[in-house]
Formats: structure tokens, C-alpha cells, sequence
């Protein structure tokens, strides 16, 4: 459906364009991918402040640490166009309210979870209408999010749980065409962090819940070595689509670490092939889990930290307004 | 339009009262094996009637209809397009390919023309009480179109195997600058009963088998030129000619995506409308079967957000007033803090919180395990007759 309301730009945007000369060789091109410079199993720092919008009853902000490349490439321009992005986005939490009187009665809080890519979030512009890949995150988030909240303390009432993506995670590196891994790997992460958010969002706005749901990623990867052969398939923790020439398999999980349960599995990739080719027997489905869980862990940490700051600012708030 | 949004996660099974609904949680998590309402095995399917190749006008097409009066159709239609290549990613693999010769004297530098695009394949999902941008039909038919687009087989080392190399994607490609793209239309003709999953994702199995393209007469990179003569044309998905039973060589097939709910302890596959609206988990798992491995693998796993959640709780004889078993002290209890209420046998609580770990992994050993469902269910489908 496309928007017929507003002057649209190019429905794909333009792209600065690469000279020839500007490259020192077409073997540069290949070298050009961001190498990852973490450990297997180490996450990207995690930026989450809550409350940072002050109309809305509960809010946060989550930003991914921009990999090294990233940095590396702005003080040290060689192309116009940046190697990696890092996801950036916004959740706000509007309820419990009242629902509107038309609406049926309902015994349990009424979650509504809509996720959006803000147009310039991508390398590809996105419409102002949410497509179905929106959509289907939207679901996503809302699974994971509605085993968490104890639904049954606002018969009702409604829920509404806005997320903006403000920078959103390549799918590939912008070098490799587009038909070598298409899928949409960076909607993984993406939706790991639409969990993470939320979840600090929901706290902050002292909505019941069973534990902090936190969101984390796995995949199975086979990098190229620096020869340019593909090496054997590893699982990594956390992975940034634009530093791997090919992810195999990819699972994210909403984890609850409290009562150790998923609320939210979604696993996608053929990843057959990388136990076949090794004796390792590590890679398959259920380490891939165990890894997604292990990041959600690791975010879970971070997810506690500003959920305590938010605590102590609310705690800050009551106590000032009774001193004055 | 709440109750609407609200169906579209789950399924439309909130007119079960909580007495019923905990007699189906109690008698579905007995612990030898469940008791189902309509007396299956907890691994068997409802019983169902398929045929194929029932509209003329599609590549494929297929009709199955569920005992309980579910009934779907589903036509792959196949147009021929030109490939776009963006100019960049051209750039790039045309020095990649120029390097490739200079290195390998030519080796390789037509392997990147046999990768095709996820987006050459369409998938539209139109169910009775739902619009197109509904949150149900956008979650079923991406949950499908995701193992389809994903499957990609081993790089030809058997019969079969080359034509299929890199997938249904791969199987697209008719040259570097055409290819096929695939519109596969799902038409749910009846209201959706119980979650229409397992219906829909069975019927475009059967289409996708049925689904013949035309005969492709020019050679390379010329312009796509196809035979006329319908019988000549050449299954999407190649079966083997000496008939489907011999299953020496596998085969190549398309993706199935099982609906597995768990109730207790108990593991029930197929749930019907009453089953999935006591279930603790829901999950979607899509495998399929390959030439190279003689297991099957998996796709894709998703959650599917359990109607359980949704339910209104039961209250109990102690909490009631009306049974005179309610003291103030409960009656305060119960209005400050109406959740904590420990479970009582026989009354019925909203499902919370997710899923264990070794749940999830008992869920997936039982679809892909040797002879488990999976399997069964492939064969099944094998048996229905194509063409």
C-alpha cells in the first residue's frame, strides 16, 4: 500500500556515488567489511536511560555502542558511506487507560505493541506506513511482552507500547550484493532491542511484571579468514550483520533470568549444513538457544542498572515533593 | 476493535468459561499422555481431504478441507521478470568476478549469478474477518514465506540436487538477467476456527509440489524462450521418476511448518480450537527435507502467542461470595492483590510467563527426531497424489 497523503521522496533513496579512482583496488572492496573486533561470546556496550520522555507514563532510550569500524571510519574518512550503523531507538509506554467505551470488555490489560522505522532508519528509506515486516515485529514484541505483565491487575484497561527506530542495523554489509544474504538478519537485533526497551519502558512506568524480559541474539556464522576462504561455521553472541559475509542461522530470545523461561523464541536459518561439515556437534539448535540466552543475560544486567536509576529518580521525585 | 486486535494474536477462543477451560488443562496434562477432546494421540492430525492441481489457470494450485469444515485453497501463479541488479553491487561483482578469473583462470565466476532474491517470492494470506494488514495474516504468511525462502540445499552432490542448488531462491534463477517470480496465494475459504496454521502451511505444501514451470528451450544467457507444450513442463520441486515411494534418494521438498502446543508436561500436535486455548506454549516449527542429509532439517522456530493469556480467571469456593466461603480478611485480601492467589486444582488461571528451556527442547526432539512427525507427516503428504 503505498502512501498517497503526502509528497513522497524516491522510494529508494539515492546513493553517493563510489568513483573508481577513490578506490585503491577492487581488493580493497572485499577488505572493506568491518571486521568484528569482540570476543565470540562479548556483547556491544548497551546505552538505556529511562524516562526521557516526560509526557508519556513510561519511556526509554536504547542505543547499541557503534562498532569499531564505525569510529575508525570518521575520523579517518575513506568513503562517503559509513561501513556499519548501530541501532538507535525510542520506546515510550502510554497506560494502563481507560479504553474507549465502544470497546468490549476485557478482563485482562489490552496490549498494543507498534513498532516503527523511523524513513532514514535504514540505508533503504522506509514509507511512512508501516510494512510487514513492521508489523511482524510488532507481534514479535508484543508476544514477549504480554507473558510478562500480570495482564489481570487492569480489567479494562489499555496498553499502548510505541517503539521508534531511530538507526536500525544493516542486514548485510552495504558492499555485498544483495542477493548473497538477504534476509533480513538486522530485524534480529532490532527486536532484541525493541524487548530490552520495552521492558525498561514498562518498569518505568511501575507496570506489574513477572521479571525484567530481557532480549538477546545468537547466530552461527562462517566468516572469511583473511585469505578469503570461508572458515568453519562458529556461533557468536551479538552479532552485527555487516561484519559477516554469511550468517547461517540466527535466534533471538526474550529471556526472563528470575524464572528462567522465553517468553519469545524466534529462530530462522539453515544451519544443517555447519554441523555437517565439522565433528562439532555444538552447532545446533539448542546452542544456538543457549547462546541467545546468554546474551539476554548479558543484557538483562544492563536492563537492571537503569531500571534502579529509574527507581531512585522516582524516589527522588516523591521525597522532594513532600520536603516542599 | 479491541476484541478484533486482540483476536488477531491469538485465535477467536474466548467464549470457553473457566470451568471448561481448567477440565481441558486438567484432562490435557494428565501425566500419561493427554486425553483430547476429539480422542487423538497427542502426535496424530485431524483427518483431512487434499486434492491438487484443481485451478486450471495456476502453475499449482491445491484444495484441503479439515473434518471440521476448514477449508483452504491455495494457487502459486509464476510470471517471468527481469533481474535488477543495483549498480553498486554490479560494480562490485563484476571486479569480484574479473579477480576471480585473474586468480583461478575462470573458475568460479558464475557462482554468484546462481543465488536468487527472498523477494521473489510472494506470499498474500486472505482470511474471512480479517484486512490484508490485519496482525494475523502479516505474522502467518511472513512465518511461512520465512523457511520457504531460507531452505537452501546442498550445493549439488546427488540427483536432484543440482537443480535445486541454493533452494526454492536458486531455483528462481533462469538466467543472470531473468528470473521467475512466485506469487503464492492462500485463501482461507471458511472462518478460521481454530489457528489456521497447520491448515494453510499444509495446502501450500501441496501446491508448491504441484506447482510445474515451463520448459525452458533457450540456453544461457539468451533471452528466456519457454515450450508451449504444457506436459513437457518441469515440476518446481524435481520428483523422482520412478515414482514417489522409492525414497532411497531424497528428495527435495518444501517446507512444512508443524503447530506444537504444550500443556503441562505433555507435548499435543495439531491442537484443535479448544486444545490451543488452555495451552501453555505455542510453537511454530517449520522443517523440510533435503537430498544431502538424510535427517530432516529445521527452518524456522517462532512463538505464536498463546489465547490462554487472554482467558478470564476462575475464582475459587474460598474466594467467592456467593458460596459463603469468603471471610473479610480474603475478600481484602483479594482486593488489593487479586493476582496472587496461589493456584487452586480445578480453577482456572490465566497462562503468565514463558517457556522452560528443556520444554522447548523436548517440543523440537519430537518433530525432528528419526520417524517422529516431521517425517510422518512429509510422508503423508508425499502420498497424496500430484499430477
Amino acid at each position: 500500500m503505498t502512501d498517497r497523503r503526502r509528497i513522497n521522496g524516491p522510494p529508494s533513496g539515492t546513493r553517493p556515488a563510489v568513483f573508481a579512482s577513490s578506490l585503491k583496488s577492487a581488493s580493497s572492496i572485499s577488505t572493506g567489511r568491518p571486521r568484528r573486533q569482540r570476543q565470540p561470546d562479548e556483547l556491544r556496550k548497551i546505552f538505556l536511560k529511562t524516562g526521557l520522555i516526560p509526557s508519556a507514563s513510561g519511556s526509554a532510550y536504547l542505543e547499541f555502542e557503534p562498532s569499531a569500524s564505525l569510529a575508525a571510519a570518521r575520523s579517518n574518512p575513506q568513503s562517503l558511506i559509513p561501513p556499519s550503523s548501530a541501532l538507535k531507538l525510542a520506546c515510550t509506554v502510554h497506560g494502563p487507560k481507560p479504553l474507549p467505551r465502544s470497546a468490549s470488555f476485557s478482563p485482562n490489560v489490552v496490549l498494543t505493541t507498534h513498532v516503527k522505522y523511523a524513513p532514514f532508519a535504514a540505508r533503504q528509506r522506509k514509507g511512512h506506513i508501516r510494512d510487514a515486516s513492521e508489523r511482524d515485529l510488532g507481534v514479535h514484541l508484543e508476544t514477549a511482552l504480554r507473558g510478562v505483565i500480570v495482564a489481570e491487575r487492569w480489567p479494562k484497561s489499555g496498553l499502548d507500547i510505541t517503539i521508534t527506530i531511530l538507526e536500525a542495523e544493516d542486514d548485510r554489509w552495504w558492499g555485498d550484493a544483495p542477493d548473497s544474504h538477504d534476509a533480513p538478519w538486522g530485524m534480529m537485533n532490532v527486536l532484541a532491542g525493541c524487548i530490552t526497551a520495552a521492558s525498561a519502558a514498562i518498569a518505568d512506568a511501575r507496570i506489574d511484571c513477572l521479571d525484567l524480559v530481557a532480549g538477546g541474539v545468537a547466530a552461527i556464522v562462517s566468516d572469511e579468514s583473511a585469505e578469503g576462504e570461508t572458515s568453519t561455521p562458529k556461533l557468536m553472541l551479538d552479532t552485527d550483520p555487516a561484519e559477516h559475509k554469511s550468517i547461517l542461522s540466527a535466534c533471538v530470545v526474550a529471556y526472563m533470568p528470575s524464572r528462567d523461561e522465553i517468553t519469545e523464541l524466534w529462530l530462522k536459518g539453515d544451519h544443517s549444513k555447519a554441523s555437517l561439515g565439522t565433528t562439532d556437534q555444538s552447532l545446533n539448535h539448542e546452542s544456538l538457544i543457549d547462546g541467545a540466552v546468554n546474551a539476554a543475560r548479558g543484557a538483562h544486567t544492563v536492563l537492571a542498572e537503569a531500571v534502579k536509576e529509574s527507581a531512585e529518580r522516582f524516589a527522588g521525585l516523591s521525597t522532594g515533593a513532600n520536603t516542599v | 476493535m479491541t476484541a478484533q486486535r486482540q483476536a488477531s494474536s491469538a485465535s477467536q477462543s474466548l467464549l470457553i468459561s473457566p470451568a471448561e477451560l481448567s477440565y481441558l488443562y486438567t484432562s490435557l496434562s494428565l501425566p500419561d499422555g493427554p486425553i483430547r477432546p476429539d480422542g487423538r494421540s497427542p502426535t496424530q492430525f485431524r483427518p483431512l481431504t487434499a486434492e491438487t492441481d484443481i485451478l486450471p489457470g495456476t502453475n499449482g494450485s491445491a484444495r484441503v478441507g479439515f473434518a471440521d469444515g476448514t477449508q483452504a485453497i491455495v494457487g502459486v501463479k509464476a510470471e517471468v521478470e527481469k533481474t535488477v541488479v543495483a549498480a553498486e553491487a554490479l560494480n562490485l561483482s563484476q571486479q569480484q568476478t574479473q579477480e576471480d578469473y585473474a586468480d583461478n583462470e575462470g573458475g568460479e565466476g558464475q557462482k554468484t549469478s546462481s543465488h536468487g532474491h527472498g523477494s521473489w517470492v510472494q506470499m498474500s494470506i486472505e482470511i474471512p474477518g480479517f484486512r490484508d494488514d490485519d496482525a494475523l495474516p502479516v505474522f502467518l504468511s511472513e512465518m511461512m514465506r520465512e523457511p520457504l525462502v531460507e531452505s537452501v540445499a546442498g550445493a549439488g552432490d546427488g540427483m536432484g540436487g543440482d537443480e535445486m542448488a541454493g533452494g526454492l531462491k536458486g531455483r528462481l534463477v533462469i538466467n543472470k538477467r531473468w528470473h521467475w517470480r512466485l506469487y503464492i496465494d492462500v485463501l482461507l475459504l471458511s472462518q478460521p476456527l481454530s489457528y489456521p496454521l497447520p491448515l494453510l502451511s499444509l495446502t501450500t505444501h501441496l501446491a508448491l509440489l504441484s506447482t510445474k514451470l515451463p520448459k525452458l528451450k533457450s540456453k544461457g544467457e539468451e533471452d528466456p524462450f519457454f515450450d508451449d507444450d504444457w506436459n513437457a513442463a518441469e515440476y518446481l520441486y524435481p520428483r523422482s521418476p520412478s515414482g514417489p515411494r522409492l525414497s532411497s534418494t531424497k528428495q527435495v521438498r518444501p517446507p512444512v511448518t508443524l503447530l506444537v502446543i504444550s500443556v503441562g508436561d505433555n507435548v499435543i500436535f495439531d491442537p484443535n480450537r479448544e486444545e490451543i486455548a488452555v495451552a501453555d506454549t505455542v510453537l511454530a516449527v517449520s522443517v523440510t527435507q533435503d537430498s544431502d542429509s538424510d535427517g530432516l532439517k529445521l527452518l524456522s522456530i517462532r512463538t505464536v502467542d498463546p489465547p490462554s493469556r487472554l482467558t478470564q480467571p476462575g475464582v475459587s469456593n474460598s474466594e467467592n461470595v456467593a458460596t459463603l466461603g469468603s471471610t473479610a480478611a480474603a475478600e481484602e485480601a483479594a482486593m488489593t492483590d487479586p493476582s496472587t492467589g496461589e493456584e487452586v486444582a480445578g480453577v482456572w488461571r490465566p497462562r503468565r510467563g514463558g517457556v522452560k528451556r528443556r520444554t522447548i527442547a523436548k517440543m523440537l526432539k519430537l518433530v525432528l527426531q528419526k520417524g517422529g512427525v516431521g517425517e510422518e507427516v512429509l510422508e503423508g503428504l508425499e502420498g497424496v497424489q500430484v499430477g
